[in-house]
């Protein structure tokens, strides 16, 4: 974890040369089984005199973050040869601080996917069972993280992306309030809900990198002024008393009462569990029930406002100015040709269904039905945490489905167990995933999500139930040795 | 069942077809997309809620300023991507017709 490494390279038993080309070596010999990566680096770049926590640190980026003169792809076609020619803040604020690149990982195609299936590149694979997915989108940072590769990476969140595979992977994922962190490079996929986020292996480390990345931005406007809080600093404040809430309709096993999935009675026979332990330290935590009809919407949200942002941001992709030039007579043609060769089927699927929602007699009906349901759902939540500091809830109804998973995309458990913390999004609420059991040798994490700007309370609350659960720094890399 | 027609006009509004097949699963994926979506019309006295575009307010005030010369990028670096350029500028096939 970061801080063991800071200390050996102040100590000098290591050098960060020696801690880059180690993590290239691991890079390397797990890129054919797990495919976390579309480049990885070759060569040792740091910032000369640099002095921060994260100096000599390796990490790794998502491919959908600007590198100037680095490769970047989104994973897919559209952008298979683009080299950008400016830095994203994010990027930007990393080599600052002194912290080394080793490669940029996979996504779901322009990030829009919770499988990790969809890459250009290949479908990503879940380093605690291969025969399994790790999630998505931010695939490929979630793998390097739960395979030890790096410390930390970086990802974006804009319904789960980063909190879903951070539970399927067994690491701690962590998006803060909206605006946090500049999106400035960050490629657009739906800019009211875009998030950028870590990987870690602890909530610790969850506070170190987002101490470094954090802060306002003229390039993005939708930057929050800076808390000029030391996140690091808060994470061990006393939770005595702490309110933590959880929603019934999500939770109680009564709801599932008809279902014979054993993984799932055991993911929230451990998640009560917890719930007991953290009580036991001095949490109060209370059971609240939401209308299952506002529930239940907001998966279709989430889908609704998505697609239709989605297919607006990514009108900019003509291969024009830049990507693979398409074939025709008329701008118009060789557009057409582009987009149609550069996406991938799931991804046009995803465009039509946004082209839909956007046609004039259904945007009263669907898209903004859509976004105020989001107010609803937001303004329940935050009524909600004008009671209690933090909702806790399972990431997910067990561990990672494998690859030919066909769950019914129906049911309250798809609907809800397996898509509430979009929530996260609707409102720009800081949320983090941590590992919390193990369902059939597979990692499941525990949700908590909290009030805006209350990103210091998110980690602290985080940091105290973590040393409940035991599994602190795991990581699936431990059995390749 | 949503007609394979209108999937096409959709497609073509944003600039890119599929081949038949594809087609033929998004009709079949759109009848599940279209009983998910059902589920934001059923809402009680939805139309009266003011929609939300953004997570919560920010005060977007604070960015207004002076003009200042910041950075910017040279031509160079704006067709560092594009595959077909001449004098500097992007070249695409002729729009006017002689």
């Amino acid at each position: 974890m970061i801080e063991e490494l800071r200390e050996k390279l102040d100590k000098d038993e290591v050098t960060s040369e020696e801690l880059f080309n180690e993590a290239l070596k691991k890079a390397h010999q797990y890129q054919e089984e797990y495919n976390s990566f579309v480049t990885i680096m070759d060569q040792y770049k740091i910032k000369k005199r640099a002095d921060s926590i994260l100096t000599g640190i390796p990490y790794a980026l998502k491919d959908n973050f600007s590198t100037s003169g680095i490769l970047t792809t989104a994973s897919s076609n559209i952008l298979k040869d683009y080299v950008p020619v400016y830095d994203a803040t994010v990027y930007k604020k990393l080599k600052q601080s002194g912290a080394v690149l080793v490669g940029k990982t996979v996504l779901d195609e322009l990030a829009m996917g919770g499988t990790g299936t969809t890459a250009a590149t290949g479908i990503v694979r879940n380093p605690w069972d291969k025969e399994r997915l790790i999630g998505g989108s931010s695939a490929g940072s979630a793998a390097a993280v739960a395979l030890g590769i790096v410390p930390f990476a970086i990802g974006s969140d804009t319904g789960d992306s980063i909190r879903k595979p951070a539970s399927y992977g067994g690491v701690v994922g962590y998006k803060p309030t909206y605006g946090r962190i500049s999106r400035y490079g960050l490629f657009a996929f739906a800019s009211s809900l875009d998030h950028v986020g870590v990987f870690t292996r602890s909530v610790r480390d969850a506070a170190i990198v987002t101490d470094i990345i954090k802060g306002q931005d003229s390039h993005d406007m939708t930057s929050l002024k800076d808390d000029n809080k030391t996140y690091l600093k808060e994470v061990d404040n006393d939770i005595k008393g702490r309110k933590l809430f959880y929603i019934k309709e999500i939770c109680n096993l009564d709801n599932y009462k008809d279902s014979n999935d054993k993984e799932l009675i055991e993911t929230l026979t451990r998640f009560n569990e917890l719930l007991d332990k953290c009580r036991d330290q001095g949490f109060i935590i209370e059971e609240v029930s939401i209308d299952k009809q506002l529930l239940e919407a907001i998966y279709p949200t989430y889908m609704t406002i998505s697609c239709a942002e989605a297919t607006s941001n990514n009108a900019n992709l003509t291969g024009i100015q830049f990507g693979p030039r398409g074939q025709g007579n008329s701008i118009d043609e060789i557009i057409f040709d582009a987009r149609t060769k550069g996406f991938s089927e799931l991804i046009k699927r995803r465009f039509i269904l946004g082209s839909y929602i956007l046609q004039k007699e259904n945007q009263e009906k669907l898209y903004l039905n859509a976004c105020r349901i989001r107010r609803l759902i937001v303004d329940k939540i935050t009524e909600l945490f004008k009671e209690y500091d933090g909702m806790i809830l399972p990431a997910s109804g067990s561990g990672a489905p494998k690859f030919d998973d066909s769950s019914e995309k129906l049911s309250d458990r798809y609907l809800i167990l397996e898509n509430h913390m979009a929530i996260g999004n609707f409102g720009g609420f800081p949320s983090i995933t941590i590992p919390y059991c193990f369902v059939n040798n597979m990692p499941v994490g525990v949700n908590i999500t909290g009030r805006i700007m209350e990103d210091d309370v998110v980690l602290n609350i985080a940091n105290k139930i973590e040393e409940l659960t035991g599994l602190k720094g795991i990581k699936a890399g431990d059995m390749h040795v | 069942m949503i007609a394979k027609e209108k999937l096409k006009d959709y497609a073509h509004k944003l600039m890119f077809d599929m081949d038949d097949e594809e087609y033929q699963t998004l009709q079949e994926e759109f009848e599940i997309i279209l009983k998910q979506m059902d589920v934001i019309s059923k809402i009680p006295n939805i139309s009266e809620v003011n929609p939300m575009t953004f997570p919560f307010r920010v005060d977007e005030e604070r960015f207004l300023r002076e003009d200042e010369i910041g950075d910017y990028l040279t031509v160079g670096e704006v067709l560092a991507n594009s595959k077909h350029q001449v004098n500097d500028q992007v070249k695409v096939p002729k729009v006017v017709e002689e």
